[in-house]
């Protein structure tokens, strides 16, 4: 049977709206707080109770009596939605509801990271209060607040997998704020027991750049710039050159040269970077930045196969009308393949600069207690050794949003060539 | 297996010999004395530059060879027959190091003689071939080519000469000179009782494998455990990483999600930080003392700190987890782009067979990505068995146990304790010996893929 007034809605869901309502109000009778040890069981509408016997109580813990209030006015909400969606049966009940589960799920949310708090400020008992003292109660309106959001989504006919989206954003940028956060905060030291800082400062990133009395930060980022920079030409005229002969010419040994190439990529990189040190010892190079250029390029031809796999792509009717109207060889790869081929020049730029950016390996072998030659991989682990990382944590902090700049704007404004690039190696 | 297969290089040594047979046999008498004076076919048939090349290159080589060349050779026979010693000096009236062989620099010159030996073979062999190059042109009436022509011809039909001839050289030198040398190390005893320059090394044969391999010994015993922890984690790494990130490009793919574009953006910033900078402040969070075990303390979600890295167990867990972190958002712009190109038809059919999301999950999307991604899940595991980053960074291979040799920890994976064998313990054989069963394994993972993968099977029909 249809509804009329429902028509833009899904109403395979829409029963459960009232229900999920009516089960929230009533879980305020479930035990909320359950404290075993004390033998204390207590359901919110008893602590409602309370709270309206003794209003001093909650005037003396504003936090406690905020928490009480979002519950109070979660489930209130949470019951009216319920009843707009058995009387009224309009799409303004549905979407009150949606409105009505967010601030349910919020609040739940907010009782879930500040209760501990309020309670122990609040002395009401005598033991350290500890989430797992939260009773069916709570966890009946937890769930049913998230259940009632998904199902009035549904009904709205909004993704619920916004839901999701939300809580991994949530987890995928928190770690990211938190050393943002850290880097502006005044007070020093590793551990802090809240999230937000007391008091924040530029002071941190003022030091780190000017004072380079105990580490040269701004040389080092200078080093780092200059190695990624070079390495990252020079990788990317050796990938481009390796990937276009092996896909487009046709020369006696071919298929032989790709197979050792394919040999050597399977040995671990760094296996013999001890060989690779005396190598450039031998040469006189050690802890330069040419060298580690060098190393950083070198092997750059063993990378060639996503190129490749681009260059495949072109049609070879191109090349053989160049040929037939007399053009070289070099003249088809510099002027009619390469002018082709954008996506992947600006993919083999992008990764090339970004590996050298932050490798530590190779880094770390090469340069030893060269500290004026550390690049910023090597510089900022260094803070964080045992005797540094209380002064220096917070500055390592904005030293670690600074190296994260460069990377991120590159990467986030060539994601597309990225990820065509990257997927049109997996389809082969 | 096939066997023609393993027989190829020896097919192509045994042609060039048969071709190099062939032109002594035709070849006039200045190409057969380009068998023994080179550049000799070339510079009496008027190209002199090339002539004069190969000319100079053999003269620079006997002189060489004479020099260095042999000493090298038979260093790398015998790896340094005296050992450092002290001697006491009357006059000073004090004893004095008197400087022995270095077995380490007698190695590493020796395989560069070998290189620059093989370098000189094919050089050799390019001179034959030119002179009779140059014979059957003559021969056949025509111009020879000067120097000019030659070096035209290196942007035309010699291009990949010209283009390879950078890719090479770096190779050589970067790759697989110090591959090579590494590769001898894992035959030798050079570990850290046997440090150049004080003490020699000495050829020890399979030696370091037997040890490696044999379970009852220490090092042995520690290899089997942490080769077991590298599958497992090389495993739950991919798999987990795949099938999560497949969730979310599907998540945000599917029909109801709006602002597409800035939900992918959100996660991409998680990689283009430099995943240095994110699993070393995840390490300091999660530290016993950390701020994280601080916070949930101090919330009331636990009563006594996580031991994250310092329980042998739990920090496997965490290192799997905390690459949940690193490797989604990858996986997710990965499988973005092939999501969209499975066929809508396909859903479209099934739904209307009454199949729900669930169903047409398990018998189009997962069948269609499998078949596509296998190549990409072999890469991305022996990328995960070689993931260096995620451990050394978050666990440094930590908690150390004592069962294990010097030090290793519950979480090394054999590149970590590679690496650490090298860079604290100095035990370089055990190195390089971890080193080539790393290559095994990732080579019969690659076989896999390459023999499944599209783009090397069917390389010409792109084009």
């Amino acid at each position: 049977m249809k509804d009329r007034k429902l028509i833009a809605l899904n109403q395979k869901y829409y029963k459960f709206i009232p229900v999920i309502g009516l089960l929230l109000a009533a879980s305020l009778f479930l035990p909320f707080i359950n404290i075993k040890e004390e033998g204390l069981s207590v359901s919110f509408f008893a602590i409602l109770i309370k709270a309206m016997q003794n209003t001093g109580l909650f005037q003396d813990n504003v936090m406690l009596g905020i928490l009480v209030l979002l519950v109070l006015a979660a489930s209130v909400l949470a019951f009216v939605s319920s009843l707009l969606a058995i009387f009224l049966r309009k799409k303004g009940a549905v979407i009150f509801s949606v409105l009505v589960y967010i601030f349910c799920s919020l609040s739940v949310m907010v009782v879930l990271f500040t209760i501990t708090r309020s309670v122990n400020a609040s002395g009401l008992i005598n033991v350290k209060f500890l989430i797992k003292y939260l009773g069916t109660g709570y966890w009946a309106l937890f769930f049913l607040s998230f259940a009632g959001l998904t199902v009035s989504l549904l009904t709205a006919k909004i993704s619920p997998g916004y839901i999701v989206l939300v809580l991994m954003s949530v987890i995928w940028l928190i770690p990211i704020l938190w050393v943002i956060l850290i880097s502006f905060r005044e007070e020093g030291g590793s551990y802090t027991s809240y999230f937000f800082p007391k008091k924040l400062t530029f002071n941190n990133y003022i030091v780190l750049l000017t004072d380079s009395s105990r580490f040269p930060y701004l040389r080092w980022y200078g080093n780092t710039l200059f190695v990624a920079v070079c390495s990252c030409a020079l990788t990317t005229l050796i990938v481009l050159s390796t990937a276009y002969t092996l896909s487009r010419l046709r020369f006696k040994g071919r298929k032989t040269f790709m197979n050792i190439l394919l040999i050597l990529g399977m040995f671990p990189g760094f296996m013999s970077m001890i060989a690779v040190y005396y190598i450039l010892k031998g040469l006189g190079i050690t802890q330069s930045l040419i060298a580690l250029i060098l190393v950083y390029s070198g092997g750059a031809a063993l990378s060639y196969y996503i190129a490749k796999g681009f260059f495949d792509t072109i049609p070879k009717a191109l090349d053989e009308a160049a040929y037939i109207d007399g053009a070289t060889n070099w003249y088809i790869f510099t002027r009619i393949i390469i002018p082709l081929s954008k996506p992947i020049i600006i993919y083999t730029l992008l990764i090339s600069f970004m590996s050298p950016w932050a490798d530590y390996i190779f880094a770390s072998v090469i340069m030893g207690d060269n500290y004026e030659n550390y690049t910023l991989a090597l510089g900022l682990h260094l803070m964080l050794t045992k005797q540094n990382i209380d002064t220096w944590y917070t500055r390592f902090a904005a030293g670690a949003v600074l190296v994260s700049i460069p990377t991120a704007i590159l990467f986030i404004s060539l994601q597309k060539y990225y990820t065509a690039s990257v997927a049109g190696s997996v389809k082969g | 297996m096939d066997k023609s297969k393993n027989i190829k290089p020896l097919k192509g040594i045994a042609a060039i010999l048969k071709e190099q047979g062939r032109i002594f046999r035709d070849g006039d008498s200045l190409t057969k004395a380009s068998f023994f004076v080179m550049g000799a076919g070339n510079l009496f048939r008027g190209q002199i530059a090339k002539g004069l090349m190969y000319l100079v290159l053999q003269i620079s080589f006997i002189f060489y060879f004479i020099v260095d060349g042999i000493d090298n050779l038979i260093g790398l026979y015998t790896l340094g027959t005296r050992e450092q010693t002290k001697v006491y000096n009357e006059a000073k009236g004090i004893y004095e190091f008197v400087q022995g062989d270095n077995s380490m620099l007698l190695l590493l010159t020796g395989v560069t003689t070998i290189f620059i030996i093989v370098f000189f073979v094919i050089v050799w062999n390019a001179n034959i071939r030119s002179s009779m190059e140059a014979q059957l042109i003559k021969e056949s009436g025509k111009k020879l080519p000067g120097i000019i022509q030659d070096i035209k011809s290196l942007f035309d039909s010699n291009l990949h000469k010209l283009l390879l001839f950078f890719p090479i050289a770096g190779l050589l030198l970067t790759t697989v000179l110090p591959l090579v040398y590494m590769i001898l190390i894992a035959f030798t005893n050079y570990n850290m009782t046997h440090q150049p320059p004080g003490k020699l090394f000495d050829w020890v044969g399979l030696e370091n494998f037997r040890i490696m391999l044999n379970s009852a010994e220490k090092l042995g015993y520690t290899f089997w455990k942490i080769f077991g922890w590298t599958i497992v984690w090389a495993v739950f790494a991919t798999f987990s990483n795949y099938f999560l990130g497949m969730f979310l490009a599907m998540l945000i793919n599917s029909k109801g999600i709006r602002f597409k574009s800035v939900w992918r953006t959100l996660f991409v910033i998680s990689i283009a930080v430099p995943n240095f900078v994110t699993l070393l402040v995840i390490r300091i969070m999660l530290q016993d003392q950390g701020a994280l075990n601080i916070l949930l303390q101090e919330l009331g979600f636990i009563a006594s700190p996580i031991r994250f890295f310092t329980d042998g167990n739990l920090a496997r867990l965490t290192v799997i987890v905390v690459n949940l972190w690193i490797g989604i958002p990858h996986t997710m712009l990965i499988t973005t782009g092939i999501l969209t190109n499975i066929p809508s038809e396909l859903y479209e059919s099934a739904r209307i067979d009454g199949a729900g999301p669930v169903k047409s999950f398990i018998h189009i999307t997962m069948p269609y990505m499998l078949f596509i991604t296998t190549p990409y899940l072999i890469t991305n595991f022996i990328y995960n068995i070689n993931n260096f980053n995620a451990i050394y960074f978050l666990t440094a291979g930590g908690p150390p146990t004592l069962e294990y040799f010097k030090g290793a920890g519950k979480t090394d994976l054999l590149v970590t304790w590679l690496y650490r064998l090298t860079v604290d313990s100095w035990d370089y054989c055990y190195a390089a010996t971890i080193g080539i069963i790393i290559f095994l394994i990732s080579a019969v993972c690659s076989l896999a893929v390459y023999r499944r993968s599209g783009s090397y099977r069917r390389e010409e029909s792109f084009q």
